[in-house]
């Protein structure tokens, strides 16, 4: 679907697998084209497993998806985030509006 | 004390250099894995807002960044080419809901600094603006 994230879906699911190590301000304009209402399911799933760094540009263009979903009614999580991440995702309350999921919570929609 | 000089043009591409610089720095001096995230994260924001807010992108202006070593601390200075700032906001910033809809998103990037590392100070005059950061090699004492 993009250059930058992978789109997964089961059931009421959409895991978005970002492709990117780098969630900056070289990859933001690329997130921000994928973050539309057809890529999302009432829970979509933002998975970090790949990504190495986030700095507040690439912060910045994650929220878009916080935004569209919600408008949309759905859910949002994020998975795979590595500790320092969730850290600055709480340090910038980034975390209520997406928080932290399982990858094994999701055993049961597929 | 030992020193490492980046140089880069500004455009934001080569944020990558010299985070990837800071990565190196923080091994070679041996921080904590956690600290050097902290780094990469600080210096980047700042760099970042050289880029865009001190030299407005234009990519003949460069942006210094100096990694000054020794025994107690790492400190890094970066400066743009700029003409100065006015007062620089540290204070915390966090989504907020009210701003979710305005696209309102940005200003994380100085509280993220501050929060990160030991210490932090801006100088700015009509040559350009130097943000310097401070992380001490060891974890500092109240004693």
């Amino acid at each position: 679907m993009s250059d930058v994230i992978q789109r997964e879906e089961f059931g009421e699911v959409a895991v978005l697998h970002i492709t990117t190590n780098s969630v900056d301000a070289i990859s933001a304009a690329a997130i921000e084209l994928a973050a539309t209402s057809s890529a999302m399911r009432p829970i979509t799933v933002l998975d970090f497993g790949n990504v190495a760094f986030i700095n507040s540009a690439g912060i910045s263009s994650l929220l878009k998806f916080v935004v569209m979903s919600r408008k949309a009614g759905h859910k949002l999580f994020a998975m795979n985030l590595s500790p320092h991440h969730q850290k600055i995702f709480k340090m910038v309350e980034m975390s209520r509006f997406m928080p932290t999921i399982e990858e094994r919570d999701l055993a049961s929609y597929r | 004390m030992e020193r490492v000089l980046v140089n880069i043009p500004s455009n934001p591409l080569f944020e990558r250099v010299v985070r990837a610089s800071a990565d190196e720095v923080g091994q070679a001096i041996g921080l904590a894995p956690e600290r050097i995230e902290d780094l990469k994260l600080a210096v980047s924001e700042a760099v970042n807002n050289a880029i865009e807010h001190g030299n407005h992108l234009e990519s003949s202006k460069l942006v210094e960044v100096v990694f000054a070593l020794d025994a107690e601390k790492l400190e890094v200075s970066i400066r743009d080419q700029g003409h100065g700032s006015g007062p620089i906001d540290f204070s915390r910033r966090i989504v907020e809901e009210q701003n979710l809809e305005s696209g309102m998103h940005r200003g994380f990037g100085m509280y993220l600094i501050s929060a990160l590392v030991d210490h932090c100070e801006v100088s700015s005059s009509h040559g350009g603006t130097t943000l310097t950061l401070r992380l001490y090699r060891k974890e500092q004492s109240d004693e």
